[in-house]
């Protein structure tokens, strides 16, 4: 392959990862442009602020930012010692067959379709959680963050596990020479090395936990309300999109999807932005 | 309170496992306690003659095979835009990008892995009132729209496997290719790549697995819950996970949730499957690349 | 008797993430020659050899300053100019590394893998030279029956010596070795030496060692480097 062929070949590698950057980009320009009307005329605090009534002309998704926050950070708080625990149990307390086995079983878990949590939610989790506490449908904040932390779970293991392996085997072989256990070289060595890339995986999953959609959609109950318990049914910004979208396109009720889109992005991008400069700390400590 | 902990740390580990793992098994038991007796050649083909139906002799009317094929047909589609691009972005990265440019694009694509798949399905469907607005009133959103919107689902998963399975590669391997005489690209091409292609592999399994079971981004650029077979690359089309969704809140009698419980079973099958394909894929893609006389 | 000098460097400086590794270096390295380069641990020997055929660059956070130039057909070339086609010069400049490389391919495919890279050759040539490289390493006899199988299952003196096979396939003009034989056991080392010396005849050769004993074999000229800086460079019986 001669000089100009190579170059050719060179350049395409260049485009290609400028094009996807552009993308990234593109997407959140494409909804500022298509939910521009419902900021235009200065009602930006208006979406954040107003109920959700489209025949009154209220366009206020505050209901639906709340019901994100609580059913995200909820899971987040049965997911997070859950999967700490689990991590624990795969890299620090099990060996050999059954380690490999553990591992293994949580890398299939994440081949998992989400909608099948829903599906099943919807008729398992559901009616426990009815019968449980005696009120409402069962489509609520609580039944949502459950399967939501079931979700997660996986992905934030195997993060955690990984950060456990990243941690300098020359620390902990220390703790071992002196006659230490291996849960002593874990409590004393390995978590407080690997804890940036704790946190990390805990917020990354925390953005998945907001991002998403079907979950929610089929078991949170879809009440545009905001939740003032665990029973109570809520909407997240990610149903209401699919929610909305049935609506008619001209409308401004179907801008204020694109509102919602925003506020997604932001959050997510806030979160991803976060997790790199704890990243990078935690490179400089680690060297 | 030190050998409180210690002691403790096993036991809550243990605690764990059991509860996180009972969860899930009662998930997926669940499922085929309720699931397995829909199972049959007719929960797909209906009352359709199977050979007929895979044929595309005739139509199936009240099994799954057009949701099956329109799956079918997403993830090739999406999976066939996303590789490419993908991987030469991953490479652009690994091995050309200087500091610089590679934090801000990594930064970049970051974001993107990180956006909720209903807001790239938002993106989707922008884009195909852009063009329909502004280019051919044909378009509207349709299978060609979705797999594009699912490639860019996809395409940050496959730009950091390539990127880190290259850059996972000692220093040593990068030097005897160039030592040799090789140049940067005969180097990629000859020396790097065919050592990280096990990563790359899997990269591209797990966006298989990622396009086959998404629902947010199809449910906003096209599909429908019942259209037969794509007819071609503009028109609606079915698919599974969105028959899942659908038939949760549709049924109308324990016969169609049963089928509901079927097609649960069945994408699980697919999705367990692509797993168990990356973990063989894996092993040998790298032993053809590399000893393959 | 006049020695035609094939390699030679002025003024060099090379500096590794902020700490100086060579400082002014001015050697010259004569052609058809074995050069030993002898110094304690960490004197910037093997980073030397790197700058001979631009190899540092792969590395980040590296600078260099100062001439390096080849001798060829009688005239100098500065290699780190600008344009130098830099894959050339590393065709023409063999390397063989402290710890051996062989590639994830079979044994075959390794030796022959630089000529495919340059390409251009029919695959009875290639046979043809990979037999002959195989030979002079002493390595054919021991795997003409199993050429296809993975060159990482050899030994580590088998291993080593296909990275020399490898290094010789394109007839470099000159050769550099990074304590060639510090992983192989006596004998062997002492048939490297040999060949070494049979190259000699068609080759320039850089040597970096540290066993004294071989040097004072084989070599041609010393040249001893201390903390980056040129401290002696001699004919061997000095």
């Amino acid at each position: 392959m001669n000089r100009t062929n190579e170059k050719a070949v060179e350049t395409l590698f260049f485009l290609s990862a400028f094009f996807s950057a552009l993308l990234t980009i593109a997407i959140f320009g494409f909804m500022l442009a298509l939910g521009l009307p419902l900021f235009a005329e200065g009602r930006f605090f208006a979406i954040i602020t107003e109920p959700w009534a489209p025949h009154l002309g209220h366009f206020g998704i505050s209901p639906m930012i709340v019901g994100t926050l609580a059913i995200s950070s909820l899971s987040m708080l049965f997911a997070f010692p859950l999967c700490l625990g689990f991590a624990i149990l795969i890299s620090v307390v099990s060996r050999g067959k059954i380690r490999w086995l553990l591992r293994k079983t949580v890398e299939m878990m994440t081949g998992i379709p989400t909608v099948i949590y829903g599906f099943v939610g919807i008729f398992l989790l559901v009616r426990l959680v009815r019968e449980f506490f005696d009120a409402g449908s069962g489509m609520c904040v609580l039944s949502a963050s459950l399967m939501l932390s079931l979700m997660v779970s996986p992905t934030m293991i195997l993060f955690f596990c990984d950060s456990f392996e990243r941690v300098p085997s020359s620390y902990g072989k220390a703790v071992l020479a002196m006659g230490g256990t291996e849960i002593q070289r874990f409590l004393y060595v390995t978590l407080p090395n690997s804890w940036p890339g704790i946190v990390i995986g805990f917020t990354l999953s925390l953005g998945r936990a907001m991002g998403d959609t079907l979950i929610a959609l089929m078991i949170a109950g879809n009440a545009v309300q905001t939740p003032g318990s665990l029973v109570d049914s809520a909407r997240t910004l990610t149903s209401h999109i699919a929610l909305v979208f049935a609506a008619d396109y001209e409308s401004l009720e179907f801008k204020a999807i694109f509102a919602c889109g925003i506020f997604l992005y932001l959050f997510t991008t806030l979160l991803v932005i976060t997790a790199r400069l704890l990243g990078h700390r935690g490179e400089r400590w680690a060297r | 309170m030190k050998r409180f902990l210690e002691l403790a740390v096993p036991i809550f580990s243990w605690l764990c496992g059991i509860i996180l793992l009972g969860a899930v098994l009662s998930v997926v038991g669940y499922l085929f306690v309720h699931g397995w007796k829909s199972l049959s050649l007719s929960l797909i083909f209906g009352t359709t003659p199977p050979l007929d139906a895979l044929l595309m002799k005739r139509h199936v009317f009240n099994g799954l095979f057009p949701a099956v094929i329109g799956t079918f047909s997403l993830v090739v589609l999406a999976v066939c835009l996303a590789v490419p691009v993908g991987m030469a972005s991953g490479i652009y990265l690994a091995e050309y990008a200087g500091a610089g440019t590679k934090a801000i694009l990594n930064l970049f694509f970051d974001i993107m892995a990180g956006l909720p798949s209903i807001v790239i399905g938002l993106f989707g469907f922008s884009a195909a009132v852009f063009l329909n607005r502004h280019f051919s009133g044909n378009i509207h959103p349709c299978l060609l729209i979705s797999s594009i919107a699912l490639a860019f689902l996809v395409l940050p998963y496959i730009i950091r496997t390539t990127q880190m399975a290259l850059e996972g590669l000692p220093l040593s391997a990068r030097m005897t290719g160039l030592s040799l005489g090789a140049s940067r690209l005969q180097n990629i091409v000859h020396v790097l790549l065919p050592q990280s292609l096990a990563g790359v592999v899997s990269g591209v399994i797990l966006a298989i697995g990622r396009c086959a079971e998404d629902t947010a981004v199809i449910m906003l650029t096209g599909v429908v819950a019942s259209t037969g077979i794509p007819r071609s690359l503009l028109s609606h089309y079915e698919a599974l996970p969105f028959y899942i969704y659908y038939i949760s809140s549709q049924y109308t009698d324990s016969e169609e949730l049963a089928t509901g419980y079927g097609a649960a079973i069945i994408l699980l099958f697919i999705c367990l499957i692509l797993f168990l394909l990356a973990f063989v894929i894996k092993k040998r893609v790298s032993y053809l690349a590399l000893y393959r006389a | 008797m006049e020695k035609t000098i094939k390699i030679r460097t002025e003024n060099l400086a090379f500096s590794y993430n902020g700490r100086t590794i060579l400082r002014n270096t001015s050697i010259a390295f004569a052609e058809n020659e074995i050069s030993a380069i002898v110094g304690p641990s960490g004197s910037g020997k093997s980073t030397f050899l790197m700058t001979l055929n631009r190899l540092w660059e792969t590395i980040p956070h590296c600078t260099l300053q100062g001439v390096v130039e080849m001798q060829c057909n009688g005239r100098f070339h500065d290699i780190y100019q600008k344009h130098y086609p830099v894959t050339q010069l590393r065709r023409q400049v063999g390397m063989v590394f402290q710890i051996p490389n062989p590639l994830p391919m079979s044994i075959y495919k390794n030796v022959a893998f630089p000529l495919q890279l340059k390409g251009g050759v029919t695959k009875e040539t290639v046979r043809g030279r990979v037999m002959e490289c195989l030979q002079k390493v002493r390595l054919w006899d021991e795997v003409h029956d199993r050429l296809d199988s993975p060159a990482l299952d050899l030994s580590g003196g088998q291993q080593q010596r296909l990275c020399i096979a490898r290094a010789l396939i394109l007839q470099p003009k000159v050769l550099l070795l990074d304590e060639p034989t510090s992983a192989l056991d006596h004998t062997t080392a002492k048939a490297i030496e040999q060949l070494l010396l049979e190259l000699k005849q068609s080759c320039t050769i850089l040597l970096v060692s540290h066993y004294l004993d071989q040097v004072t074999r084989i070599a041609d000229t010393i040249i001893e480097l201390q903390n980056g800086s040129l401290i002696r460079a001699g004919a061997d019986h000095d």
